[in-house]
């Protein structure tokens, strides 16, 4: 079982109880007064016959109210997602708490900032550095959108979940995008672990045929689900954050019922990426604190209902460097989202919101979820801990602490020690050569790099699998056009076909 | 008399007052004022809005909304101009749409309001617009410029798909194409024969009205 963080105190609350009754009356009022558009004709019948009101030519779906109360009841508030390697089995719910990584489109050059296509070797180390860190319990679906030179688009990502099973133990999620998870829940299955299905809203109120498709395939391969919301408060959802959770709630029910409708008990999490408009240029306004009070609020009122949230809004910044900035948008919404009861956090390898990801920055992370992991074990109080008797023998000066062995014991066990972080002295620093975090983590980096091993590799019959996987992949989408003929004469080039 | 509601239309759309603006449209036509001269008035306004915008002064939630006042009283006007047979000085007619398989809106809506506000006669099809709906809008609204956005790199090559099929139908060389969207650049508008790219919506608009040579 990957080891996450036990949250061993009662999660913040930043609303009344009578508040978390307003947001939940106010969500059914919207699924039932003007419910969403389902454009998939497979779910309309599904929610008809479960007494839904569905208009077959507008597409506008109706909940009632208990239907809605009825699904919420049947999700588990925890459960388990098998991984390959049993070390990495995870466990959602129950106040322990995960850590993953976002997605970038591209890496940036750490001299000039500047974002540019990561080659298939930076590709590949990025994920091998999320596999070696420990606190990274499973993978988000990249963490590039593929590499330079010459894969189709459409192939892009299930390649990627071929490189990400070759190169990692632990568990991925399989995007919904123009079929791709038909082909990457596959994949996964063959070398033995399970994959999330990645069903996504689309704000406001609409539900798109693929992301509805996720739901059916959850429920014929029996896999866990991770719904994702990515309202912007002011743009696609009210720009009161109240609203805004009703909004996403409302827009996060109806994938609800449906799993749980295909399913009853069906495993799934909620996830969070409702961010602020920036009102100047119209992009998300990653890293501000409208994104940690829209988290600390939802993760109440979900905790309510016991599904376990995944707050994906707290990773990504505004800042296109790796800065003060960055560390102060990064640290304040993800400890925030964790105090106040998240299951699952998304931090790692992101610099600017979701275009860029670098291995580097991925190091920096593993301190800031290591030293959130270990505030979220709180202190222990016990005898031992008081050291009354222990105060009592060291006494006044001369006495010290230093050469005792209830220091050697409980010194590792209360501090955490960040891996990249600069905790020198002056002179210590200068003799070193000045070194920030950044040296640091680039020094991990090789090391990773040059020690890590996938644990344990595929076996012959799997890897043949994923290759058969694939070849099929290449083919339906040659069929389907959307690998044309020149980009198949490249793609073929690096396939070695 | 006419200039209280001239002024008015102005002020209504500065305050992003939908209802005054619509009414005092209204009241326009029923005092007979020359149509173009209400259409003046109006874009002055918006251009105003959109100048504060551009120098930081207001921000997108206002923009949005004076455009809104703008449309609402749009239609009064434009029904008034086609009755009396006034020529209107448009811009031009843009069909913009966020392309097939990509439901990504807010930057597609700012570059409709802002083309809107600037004088530009504009159909919004939405989001997930497959190339047959394009062609479809283009001969419907007689479209001078197509504005298409794309925001992954997935869905960028349906843009492509889009000019494709408009040459097969020999429409290409009758509107003027412009590609944008976050996964979108200089290089890949070009290599799809797109006629202009910008990675900004001011920047759209300039594009637009170079585009017609206006
Ligand atoms: C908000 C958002 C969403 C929201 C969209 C809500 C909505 N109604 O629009 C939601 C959550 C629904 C969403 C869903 C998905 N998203 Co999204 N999303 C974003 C995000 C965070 C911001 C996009 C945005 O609104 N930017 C702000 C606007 C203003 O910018 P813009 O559209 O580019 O427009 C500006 C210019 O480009 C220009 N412009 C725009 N259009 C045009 C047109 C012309 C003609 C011109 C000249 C100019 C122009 O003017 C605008 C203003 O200056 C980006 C990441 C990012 N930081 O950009 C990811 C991102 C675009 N999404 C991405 C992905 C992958 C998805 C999903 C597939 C996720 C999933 N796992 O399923 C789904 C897509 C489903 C689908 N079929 O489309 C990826 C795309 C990666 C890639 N390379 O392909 C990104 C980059 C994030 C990431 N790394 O994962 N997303």
């Amino acid at each position: 079982m990957a080891k996450g963080f036990m949250r061993r105190f009662p999660p913040l609350k930043i609303l009344t109880d009578e508040q978390v009754e307003a947001i939940h009356r106010g969500t059914l009022d919207v699924l039932q007064e003007t419910g969403v558009l389902v454009y998939n004709e497979k779910a309309l019948s599904v929610f008809k016959k479960a007494g839904c009101d569905v208009d077959f030519e507008t597409k506008r779906v109706k909940f009632p109210p208990g239907l809605v109360e009825e699904c919420l009841r049947k999700c588990p508030s925890s459960f388990r997602v098998k991984a390959r390697n049993p070390k990495d089995d995870l466990l959602i719910g129950q106040d322990n708490v995960l850590f993953f990584n976002f997605p970038g489109t591209d890496t940036v050059d750490l001299d000039t900032w500047e974002p540019r296509p990561p080659t298939k070797k930076e590709h590949i180390d990025l994920i091998r550095v999320l596999d070696a860190l420990p606190n990274v319990h499973f993978l988000n679906a990249y963490p590039y959108f593929g590499f330079s030179g010459g894969i189709p688009e459409v192939m892009k990502e299930i390649e990627g979940v071929a490189l990400r099973i070759r190169n990692s133990t632990k568990v991925t999620i399989a995007i919904a995008n123009n079929d791709i998870d038909m082909f990457t829940i596959r994949m996964a299955r063959a070398a033995g672990s399970e994959i999330f299905a990645n069903p996504n809203t689309s704000s406001p109120l609409t539900c798109y045929t693929d992301q509805v498709n996720a739901c059916f395939l959850a429920a014929e391969y029996d896999l866990p689900s991770m719904i994702w919301d990515g309202a912007t408060s002011g743009g696609t959802a009210p720009a009161s954050l109240a609203g805004a959770v009703v909004l996403s709630n409302a827009e996060l029910m109806p994938y609800i019922v449906l799993l749980q409708l295909l399913k009853p008990g069906a495993r799934v999490a909620v996830a969070n990426l409702v961010l602020p408009q920036n009102m100047t240029n119209g992009a998300p306004a990653f890293g501000e604190i409208g994104v940690s009070l829209h988290n600390v609020a939802f993760n109440q009122v979900w905790r309510e209902y016991g599904v376990p949230t995944v707050s994906s809004s707290c990773g990504p910044t505004s800042s296109k460097r790796i800065d003060f900035q960055l560390g102060y948008q990064k640290m304040m919404p993800t400890l925030l989202s964790a105090l106040s009861g998240s299951s699952i956090l998304q931090l790692y390898s992101s610099i600017y919101g979701e275009i860029t990801a670098h291995p580097i920055q991925a190091i920096l992370d593993d301190d800031i979820a290591g030293m959130i992991g270990r505030f979220l074990e709180g202190l222990e109080v016990s005898d031992e801990s008081l050291a009354i008797d222990l105060i009592n023998e060291v006494g006044p000066i001369p006495g010290h602490y230093l050469g005792k062995k209830h220091t050697r014991k409980w010194w590792k066990k209360e501090q955490f020690v960040p891996k990249a972080a600069d905790r020198l002295t002056y002179p210590e620093w200068v003799k070193t050569g000045k070194k920030s975090c950044i040296d640091y983590a680039k020094e991990r980096m090789e090391e990773i790099l040059s020690t890590h091993k996938v644990d344990p590799p595929l076996t012959r019959s799997q890897e043949e699998e994923i290759e058969r996987i694939l070849k099929e992949a290449r083919e339906y989408y040659r069929k389907k056009g959307m690998i044309t003929d020149v980009e198949w004469e490249s793609y073929k080039k690096i396939i070695g076909g | 008399m006419n200039n209280e509601i001239l002024e008015g239309l102005r002020k209504a759309i500065k305050e992003y007052d939908n209802e005054k603006a619509e009414n005092l449209a209204k009241r326009a036509v029923e005092e007979k004022l020359d149509p173009l001269r209400v259409l003046d008035a109006m874009t002055v306004a918006i251009r105003e809005v959109g100048d504060a915008f551009g120098r930081g002064d207001l921000w997108l939630p206002d923009l949005v909304g004076a455009a809104d006042a703008m449309q609402a009283a749009m239609p009064i006007i434009e029904e008034e101009i086609k009755r009396t047979g006034a020529k209107r000085e448009s811009l031009g007619t843009v069909v913009a749409g966020t392309v097939f398989g990509d439901i990504h809106s807010i930057g597609k809506t700012m570059v409709c309001t802002l083309l809107t506000a600037e004088g530009f006669k504009v159909h919004d099809l939405g989001v997930n617009i497959k190339a047959e709906e394009f062609l479809q809008a283009i001969r419907n609204y007689n479209a001078d410029i197509l504005a298409m956005s794309a925001l992954m790199t997935m869905t960028a090559p349906e843009q492509k798909k889009v000019i494709e099929q408009l040459k097969k139908e020999g429409l290409r060389d009758k509107i003027k194409i412009m590609v944008g969207g976050g996964a979108i650049t200089e290089e890949f508008a070009k290599e799809i024969g797109a006629d202009g790219y910008d990675p900004t919506a001011p920047g759209a608009v300039k594009l637009a009205r170079k585009l017609i040579g206006r």
